[in-house]
């Protein structure tokens, strides 16, 4: 290798150019097998883990081969026939087979998890008072801007007392201090008095209604018309008109209406089925109104019908001949019960709201905080000085804080949070804070990056027209940086919802029956539940419903990262 | 050496310098009475809006421009040429303060803008830029659609009463309407980069500010957008104050009314009428810059 000799692949053309010596390409070469090496090598491995769990997790062998070859027939092969056929023949109608088949998938998840907030965490008339709140919030906050448009410290008053009182009311007032003379400790005088309360929140107010309408009612205006209306932009966008909102708005509202109706006669809760259809046939309808108007990639629509008729088609055969499917650890039962002594019934229901609900918790924490910090470091800090010294070596450490290991941050967590502040051993919001405090760094980190990408030619631009630092920030910085910071922020979530250590630091529960209901209760979350059972004597918790809780880790995780793919990609196609 | 005076039914430059003096002896009155429908401004062009006087500027401890003494007529073309790196530019942001972005700039001596140094303790840069617009060598339009780029001057000042016809008479005004007026709601960063610098002039001039500045505006843009903004520059001049900075001496010569000619070290070497500079410049300096023997 060394010695550098010329290399019998070169082709024999290139020699025909006289006097030119032919150049070694020898290392070169090797470098790209060792390098192509390694990659394979980094893939290989988390293939064959990822292959060993999903096996335990689903077990396919545990169905008659005949099973097999009903749905290989009846699913596989025809899917992928008309997905290799959209994908070769006609290049929109792969995305278009793509996206109808992936957007009611993701549209049935995220309806499934508010479903679950509203089965676990707050009533649909809590939902609707908070929502009338918010409403009633924005409504003051534009008054006062019509009103008063020059205002703008007053207005940043009403900003964050608007909303607080909306929702909260003016409470009830109580003071009882007495006050006394540091060194003697004689006694002043003392205050003490106490007011009722003056003003009661909207969300009381309504849920104190004597009678109150439908859940599924409330739903319909709450959540279905303003998804709708929010959408309808679209279709009025792609149609060039005003028309296609009202129409969005108005067949969202119907089919949610009828479905309501219909819903449980076969079983299914109206208000279910209003968050569902809001959050699958509605961007699955506009998607299709989009199809069939650009009359692009009609063939993909194939693939989405071949994948149900062929599922049905295949269950039909399966249950008429009398071959046995497979009998996975993941399945519907495990992710709607709850752990329990015997591997069969194990669940992990509660481990995955305690999980949703901790990353509630992160997201307000530590996404303000972070971004803030970010703003703050790029934008206003100084950059010279002993105060620019100083600045560096914040920036220095908050890059060490992000590889300070996560035990440690548990340790913190113990202290500041359930010692300190006394937040409660092992509650959700104490596991956020936590964790919250773990991701910190990169979310600081990534929003850094972000806002350094905004080019400077846009800020001299804006300073230019005579803005202010804050109307620069706010107007031309924060909104070009958003994508990326949010990008690295999802990803630092999915960091966050893997991570074991704190949550055995701070006590989290090792297995709880329960779902939390608020943020002030104990919890238990996926990866916590996970190393539980990987403890368990039963053979059967460790090799089948441990798998099982990992590969539904794995799957949120991976809708989170396909997330931030996602606007990404969208964003880097706007700019 | 740059490129010829096309030859586009313009007239040659000295007979538009000589029209643009004619019209400076006798115009007052004929320009006050163009623009009266600004009632509230009273501009009498040619009389001195921008005067400076010793401006020294050092970046840390690099001296970027030497004693600076210059006057800026009111609705004439002023233009600055000189090689890179002679303080042309630096000048230009010292007028807005837009050095004041730069941790390490200090700016000495007394810049007048309508009577008060604007290097006084009381003075509000942001309020300073309101009055002076800038527009940049590269076009650097907002990821922001047609509309919102040219309303942004008058969104962060408050001017938001009937904001339709300010955009649409900034956009006429800098000649990119009918181009545009249909597509409103796209990105500005879809328009060719000719249009690009055109909205960014529109921005500017939105808010209605006194001054122009121009840092090299046409340098990123083709000869065809160069033109275009080349006539747009000079439609201006009968509203604006236009400060211009340019690499492109015939540029200078084809719009301009004054040119103030910087050599390296940052010295204003000469200052003056541009056909006098063009024709006969004192310094010997100037003439072998201006006849391309060096920059």
């Amino acid at each position: 290798m060394a010695g550098g000799t010329a290399e019998p692949a070169e082709p024999p053309e290139s020699a025909g150019m006289t006097g030119t010596e032919e150049v070694s390409r020898l290392r070169g070469t090797l470098f790209e097998a060792v390098t192509l090496g390694a990659t394979v090598f980094g893939l290989l491995m988390v293939g064959v883990l990822l292959l060993y769990v999903v096996n335990d997790a689903v077990r396919p062998l545990s169905a008659d081969p005949g099973w097999h070859l009903v749905f290989f027939l009846t699913l596989v092969v025809p899917s992928l026939s008309v997905a290799a056929y959209c994908y070769t023949r006609e290049g929109p109608a792969g995305e278009v087979a793509y996206a109808t088949f992936g957007l009611p998938v993701v549209g049935l998840l995220v309806g499934a998890g508010i479903v679950v907030v509203f089965l676990e965490v707050v009533s649909v008339a809590d939902w609707f008072g908070l929502a009338l709140a918010l409403v009633a919030a924005a409504g003051a906050i534009e008054l006062h801007r019509r009103l008063r448009p020059y205002a703008a410290l007053e207005r940043l008053a009403v900003l964050i007392v608007a909303p607080l009182v909306a929702i909260f009311g003016v409470p009830a007032l109580s003071v009882d201090r007495t006050l006394a003379t540091p060194l003697t400790g004689t006694e002043l005088f003392t205050l003490s008095f106490s007011t009722p309360k003056l003003l009661p929140g909207v969300p009381e107010l309504f849920t104190s209604l004597p009678v109150l309408p439908l859940d599924w009612l409330l739903l319909v205006v709450s959540l279905t018309l303003p998804v709708a209306f929010a959408f309808g932009r679209i279709v009025s966008r792609r149609r060039e008109d005003d028309r296609g909102r009202l129409e969005t708005v108005a067949a969202a509202g119907a089919v949610a209406l009828v479905g309501a109706l219909v819903a449980p006669t076969v079983g299914i809760d109206a208000a279910h089925w209003v968050v569902l259809a809001t959050t699958t046939l509605l961007p699955l309808g506009v998607y299709l109104e989009g199809v069939v108007r650009e009359r692009a990639g009609l063939a993909g629509l194939w693939f989405p019908v071949v994948v149900v008729a062929g599922t049905l088609v295949g269950a039909l055969v399966v249950e008429t001949v009398g071959f046995a499917g497979p009998d996975p650890w993941l399945d519907w039962g495990f992710l709607t019960s709850a752990t329990s002594r015997s591997p069969a019934d194990a669940g992990i229901y509660p481990a995955l709201v305690g999980s949703i609900l901790m990353l509630v918790v992160i997201v307000v924490s530590a996404f303000p905080v972070g971004v803030g910090a970010a703003i703050y470091l790029e934008e206003y800090a100084p950059n010279s000085g002993p105060l620019g010294t100083f600045v560096t070596l914040v920036e220095i450490n908050i890059g060490n804080l992000a590889g300070v290991p996560s035990v440690v941050y548990g340790l913190l967590g113990l202290a500041i949070f359930v010692r300190t502040f006394d937040l409660g051993n092992g509650t959700v919001i104490v596991g956020g804070f936590t964790v919250g405090l773990l991701i910190l760094p990169i979310v600081i980190i990534s929003a850094q990056e972000a806002i350094r990408a905004v080019p400077d030619s846009l800020r001299q631009a804006s300073y230019g027209m005579g803005a202010t630092q804050w109307q620069t920030i706010r107007n031309v910085v924060l909104p070009r940086a958003l994508p990326g910071t949010l990008t690295g922020t999802i990803l630092a979530l999915g960091r966050a919802i893997g991570e074991t250590a704190p949550l055995l630091m701070i006590g989290a529960a090792a297995s709880v029956r329960t779902p939390p209901n608020g943020f002030f209760s104990r919890f238990s979350a996926m990866p916590r539940q996970i190393y539980s059972w990987s403890s368990e004597i039963q053979p059967e918790f460790r090799y089948g419903v441990l798998a099982a809780g990992v590969v539904t880790l794995l799957v949120v995780l991976l809708m989170m990262n396909g997330t931030a793919i996602l606007i990404r990609n969208k964003y880097q196609r706007e700019s | 050496m740059a490129r010829n005076v096309p030859d586009d039914g313009k007239p040659s430059r000295n007979e538009r310098i000589d029209a643009a003096e004619a019209s400076g002896e006798t115009g007052g009155l004929i320009e006050t009475s163009v623009t009266t429908e600004d009632s509230d401004e009273h501009s009498t062009p040619g009389r001195t809006i921008i005067e400076s006087r010793g401006v020294d500027v050092f970046y840390d401890d690099v001296q970027a421009l030497r004693g600076v003494d210059m006057e800026i007529p009111e609705n004439r073309v002023t233009a600055m040429i000189g090689p890179s790196g002679c303080g042309k530019s630096t000048f230009l942001r010292t007028i807005n303060r837009m050095n004041d972005l730069v941790d390490s700039a200090r700016v000495e001596g007394e810049l007048r803008f309508g009577g008060t140094n604007v290097y006084d303790e009381g003075v509000d840069p942001v309020a300073l830029r309101r009055r002076i617009g800038m527009v940049f060598q590269s076009p650097n339009p907002f990821p922001k659609s047609i509309y919102d780029n040219a309303a942004y001057g008058l969104k962060v000042q408050d001017k938001t009463d009937d904001i339709d016809d300010r955009v649409e008479r900034a956009l006429r005004d800098a000649a990119l309407w009918d181009e545009v007026q249909d597509r409103l709601d796209e990105s500005g960063l879809e328009l060719s980069g000719g249009q690009q610098q055109r909205l960014c002039i529109a921005r500017a001039i939105a808010v209605d500010p006194d001054v122009l500045l121009m840092d090299e505006p046409a340098s990123a843009l083709d000869p065809v957008a160069t033109s275009k903004v080349e006539d747009l520059i000079a439609d201006l001049a009968e509203e604006y104050t236009v400060v211009i900075v340019t690499h492109n001496m015939q540029q200078a010569a084809r719009i301009s009314d004054k040119t103030a000619v910087f050599l390296t070290g940052g010295e204003l070497v000469e200052f003056g009428d541009t056909n006098e500079i063009f024709e006969n410049p004192e310094h010997d300096r100037v003439e072998d810059y201006i006849t391309g023997k060096f920059g």
